[in-house]
Formats: C-alpha cells, structure tokens, sequence
C-alpha cells in the first residue's frame, strides 16, 4: 500500500493540531487573565495590569501558603534524591534475592491511583499519631516523587558503559570510591533532572496534600483547591501564570542538561 | 621464599572452568603463563577467549578450579585486589575526566602524593608518545590516541600482570598495526607479562611469545606461532591459522600416507595410523611441469584451476582428482615456468613439509 496521500496526511496533522489545542489552550488563555485588572474571570481581560499579582502578595495566606509548599518541596526533593539514587544504584547493579519484587513495590505508587494513595496515607499517620504537618506532607509526596528519582537515575544508569566500571575495579577502586568517583558524575544530569521534577510534582501536589495536610500547614495548592470552592478569585489566574512559568523553567532546564548529556 | 616466587609463574589455571546454566563456556583448562610472558588467546567468536580472561580478571568465578596470580591463590580474592591491569577494546576511559585525570585516577586509589602523581603521568604519557594531550577530554582524542592513554593508564601503577581484551578491534587496518609494535615495544620494554585477546590470527602470529588457541570453550593447541603453523595438531588448528591444502588421506605405516586416488606421499609427523588428512602449507609448494619432479620430493598430478597475483606473493589454486584443491604459494619474483589456467600440472613439496591429521 502507498503511503497515505498528501490530503489524508493533512487531515491527520489538524485532527493531531486541533487536539493539542484544545488540551494547551486553556493554561495559555489562563494568562492573559492573570494580566487582567478585573475581579471576575473574564477573557479577554477588559483592562491590563499587575493588580491580581499584588493582591496576591497582599490578601492573607497565600505567600504564607506558598512558602509552605517551597519548604515541603525542597525537603521532598531532597529526601527523594537521598533515597531514590543509592536505591536506583542497588536496583541496576546489586545482586540480592527480592530484586525484582523491591522495584515493583518501590514505583508502586505510579500504577496505584493517587487518591488511594491519599486515603492510605491518611489512615496510616493517623495509627501511627504522625501529627507535624510539615513532616506528614513531605512523608506523602515522597511516596509520589520518589519512582520518578528513581526511574530517571536508573535510566541514567543504564547510559553508563559498564566496562567504566569494570575499568575502575580492575584498577582497584573500592565500590564506594567507584560510585563517587565515576558513577555519580556520570549520573549527575539524571539526578538533578530526577530533583526538578519531584521539586515540580510536590510543588503542584493536591490530592495527597489535601488528605495529609494539617489545617496549619497548607500548602498553595490546597489552599487555591479550597479557595475556589467558596469564590472564583482571579488571583488564581495569576497565580496559575506563575506555576505556569515555573513549570517551563524547569522543564528548559532538563531539556538543557538532556541536551548536554547526550553531546 | 625468593626462590618459589620467582619460579613461580605469573598466571596458573589450575583445571578452571566455567558453566553458564547449560552453557559450558570453558571446559576444564589448565594454563601457565610464564613471567614477562606475551600470550594470546586465540580463537572463534564465543571459544571461550573472554570467559578465561575475565576469571583472570576476577570479572566472574569459575566453576571449578583455582586461580594462582603471582603464586598467590586468588580464586577468592575481588578484581580490585588482584594488583592486575587490564586494556579494553572501546578505551574505558572515564568520559568526565581530562586524560591527565583519567591516568591519575588509579595512583589517587592508592593514595600516592599528588607530585609524585604529576610525574609518573607525565612520563607515560612520554612512553606512549602522547606528551601534549593531558588537560584534553578522551572525545578530543582519536581513537588510537585513547587507546594509548588507556595503555598508559595501565601501565602507570605498574602491575606486574597485563589482560587486554581485543584492544585494536576498534581501529583500522593501518593503526592496528602500529599499534601491534606499539604494545610490543611496552612489553619488552618494562618487562611485564601480558595476556591478550584476539580473534584476529594475524595479530596473533605478530605479537605473541605463544597462542592459546582455542575452541568452543576448550585448548585446541598452546605453542610458539612458528610451532602453531608449521606443526598444528588438529585440522581446525591447521585451518584457523594460515591457509592450507587438507587432503583426505590414511597412514599406511612407515612414514607414509596413502591418499583417495592411490598416490603415496611421504609425511613428516603426525600420527602413525588411522585415516585424517595430510595437511601441507602453500609455500611449502611449488609448481612444475607435469612429471618433471625433483628425487626426494613428494608430488601430486592436477589441474591448475587459477592463479591470484597479491603484493610480493603468487596464490594457485590446483584441482586434485581427490576433490580438494591445493593451494600453492610462490614469491613473484620466484616465478621460472608460465603456467596457464586448465593446465596439467604437478604440485612438489619437501617430504619434511607434510604432516598428518587425525583429528
Ligand atoms: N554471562 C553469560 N551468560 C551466559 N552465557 C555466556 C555469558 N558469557 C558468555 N557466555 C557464553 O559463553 C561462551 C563463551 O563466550 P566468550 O564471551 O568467552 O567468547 P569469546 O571467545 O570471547 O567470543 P568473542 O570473540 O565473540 O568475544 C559463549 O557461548 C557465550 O554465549
Ligand atoms: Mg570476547
């Protein structure tokens, strides 16, 4: 058979384009409307300006929220990497009986729907009187940053040559000296795109963080979750614009090191 | 105490083998490689050439057997503390550091003081003639040059014992053989004992002090080069290393060999009885006129089939009436009768020059 004519391909390609569109639209139509003067959710906005990013360094409890939720995120990316390195590093060169049965219940938490995750979580640090709110959202966004650490280390570890260390060895590199030395400069683009996105997913976490969160410690997904519940504010608007840009920095940022990494 | 270790040899196999579940990899081998030795393991992809250098190595425990290392059983002992170095065919030079990090990086292991670093990779990097690549990146380099780096690498904390894994397969024709005298030149010149890999006999013959040559995991033959191809003891030995004529053919006792048609040729050794085949290398031949044979030389009637002029040497190709072809190999300028392809012809050699096969 020819492959399909010149008319059918182009119907494809705006079928794929009209998809895209109506998926992205709405996060690029949210900004503009972060630039608008008005209270109401209105697009196009009537007047431009930066009043809804005022308001949002003003009115209560949003910067306080959002404070929250960097101080839970750099401590999730931080546990994660602390974690899910060594143990990506035992997955892809340990030898040792439950290997297979130790990944599966580490990326658990990818195949297991969030909300079970969240009620599961919710039940558990009630057992155990897990009160600290900080600890509790940290402890639950862990559990769904971390198959994402460990699934980007690992793929930065099959990158790695074995006879590199196989070389070091021979040469009488201890395994810890190994790991240091080449192992871990190798890997250090996948680790640091592994931190960024777990930085990114407990930054925008909801569902867990609504079940965990403490009722002084909510974080600024949360608490625009709750907040639109009771009101459509058009600082969500802007602040949607802010996550909206910090989520394309992060992603830039390792698409640069993927770049680098495959130069 | 002096006395046994230098007596003892550097590398000995003692009866080691490898299984892979079902898989025999290596057969039950032993093997001494002498001090200062130069020996390779030759053979066919999957004979076993990487599964006995990697025991070596301590990469994978055999199945059975023990490992000596410098008289010192090293069976147990991890491949960090074996005190070996060991070359690889794609380099293994680590891709983050510079060349000058990369030669330092096995002295920092063993915590040796950071000038006296500095000059020990200077001067190898003077012996491997590459004395201005030190802050380069090993993807700046050529892949000859790296692989010099990674000999130097080796050779800079001096261990007394050498593996290297087909360290050329990766470079040209032109490099490789430079290459070749290169890591010949190392050996002779610090003294140290190197076991190589190669599947390629040329580089075999070139280089080593003897060949392991192998098959489907067990030692086919282990001898000189000159002995490998004068003297093979099997047909497969006769057939991988060189070329040959291999003609079907039975000992009829007294030295003799008694072929399909009914010729009897006169053979130099091998065994007594039994049916195998007389094996004669092309240069040991020569063409002449049909009948007109010297006394004392052996000599078969054939159609010349063809003739290949290469460089220096003249390659004909002669049909036997027992279904094999001879192969006769005379320098250029050697050349005293025209023969023309179809012609009846006969092939002599030298009744020293034949020996029988029965395996
Ligand atoms: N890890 C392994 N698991 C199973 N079988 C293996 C393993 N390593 C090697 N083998 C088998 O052992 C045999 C010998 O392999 P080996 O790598 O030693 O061959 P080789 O002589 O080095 O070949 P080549 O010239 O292709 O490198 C082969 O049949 C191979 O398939
Ligand atoms: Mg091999």
């Amino acid at each position: 058979m020819m492959v399909g004519s010149g008319g059918e391909l182009r119907l494809v390609g705006i079928a794929a384009w009209s998809i895209l569109a109506f998926l992205i639209l709405p996060s690029l139509i949210i900004i503009p409307i972060g630039f608008g003067n008005s209270n109401e959710i209105i697009f196009p906005p009537n007047r431009f300006g930066i009043e809804l990013f005022v308001r949002f360094f003003t009115e209560p409890g949003w910067v306080s929220a959002t404070l929250v939720s960097l101080r839970v995120a750099c401590a999730t990316t931080f546990l994660s990497v602390v974690v899910g390195v060594p143990a990506a590093y035992a997955l892809s060169r340990g030898r040792f009986p439950g290997k297979r049965l130790l990944a599966l219940f580490l990326l658990s938490p990818i195949m297991v729907p969030g909300v079970v995750v969240a009620v599961a979580l919710y039940i558990y640090f009630a057992r155990i009187g897990l009160r600290d709110g900080d600890v509790r959202l940290v402890l639950g966004h862990v559990v769904a940053t971390l198959p994402f650490v460990i699934v980007t280390a690992s793929a930065g570890l099959r990158q790695v040559d074995p006879a590199l260390e196989t070389a070091a060895t021979i040469m009488g590199a201890s395994r810890f000296y190994l790991f240091r030395r080449v192992t871990l400069p190798l890997i250090r683009p996948s680790i640091i795109a592994g931190a960024l996105f777990a930085f990114l997913i407990s930054f925008d976490e909801v569902v867990i963080s609504w079940f965990v969160a403490r009722a002084d410690t909510t974080t600024l997904p949360v608490k625009m979750f709750s907040s639109i519940q009771w009101e459509v504010s058009a600082v969500l608007a802007a602040i949607s614009t802010m996550l909206t840009a910090l989520s394309a920095l992060v992603c830039l940022a390792v698409a640069r090191l993927q770049g680098k990494e495959s130069a | 105490m002096v006395n046994r270790t230098t007596a003892a040899p550097m590398v000995h196999l003692d009866n080691v083998s490898k299984n892979y579940g079902a898989v025999q990899a290596l057969r039950s081998t032993h093997l001494e490689v002498r001090r200062g030795e130069f020996l390779t393991l030759l053979g066919p992809s999957g004979s076993g050439k990487t599964t006995l250098l990697n025991m070596i190595a301590g990469m994978t425990g055999p199945s059975d057997g023990q490992i000596w290392i410098d008289g010192r059983d090293v069976t147990e002992v991890p491949p960090s503390r074996r005190g070996i170095g060991m070359v690889f065919q794609n380099y293994a030079l680590m891709p983050h550091m510079t060349i000058f990090q990369n030669i330092a990086f096995p002295l920092e292991i063993r915590r040796i003081p950071a000038d006296e670093i500095r000059q020990r990779v200077m001067k190898v990097l003077e012996i491997v003639r590459l004395p201005n690549v030190a802050e380069r990146k090993p993807k700046e380099l050529s892949g000859g040059q790296q692989q010099r780096v990674s000999l130097a690498r080796c050779i800079v904390y001096n261990p007394s014992l050498i593996l290297m894994d087909e360290p050329l397969g990766a470079l040209d024709k032109n490099l490789r053989d430079q290459m070749q005298l290169e890591i010949r030149r190392l050996h002779s010149e610090l003294g140290i004992t190197i076991v190589y890999v190669t599947h390629d006999q040329e580089e075999a013959l070139n280089m080593s002090d003897r060949i392991m040559l192998m098959n489907g995991g067990s030692v086919e033959q282990l001898d000189t080069p000159h002995d490998l191809y004068y003297a093979p003891r099997t047909r497969f030995a006769a057939e991988f290393i060189g070329r040959s004529s291999l003609i079907p053919s039975e000992m009829i006792g007294g030295g003799q060999a008694r072929l399909n048609d009914g010729s009897v040729v006169r053979v130099n050794r091998g065994a007594n009885a039994g049916k195998g085949h007389l094996m004669v290398r092309p240069e040991s031949m020569r063409l002449v006129q049909a009948g007109n044979v010297d006394a004392g030389m052996n000599a078969l009637q054939g159609t010349l089939q063809g003739t290949l002029v290469t460089g220096g040497s003249i390659t004909h190709f002669v049909a036997h009436s027992s279904n094999t072809t001879l192969i006769v190999q005379e320098l250029a300028n050697e050349r005293r009768t025209a023969f023309t392809s179809g012609e009846q012809i006969s092939v002599t050699w030298p009744v020293d020059a034949g020996i029988f096969l029965d395996r």
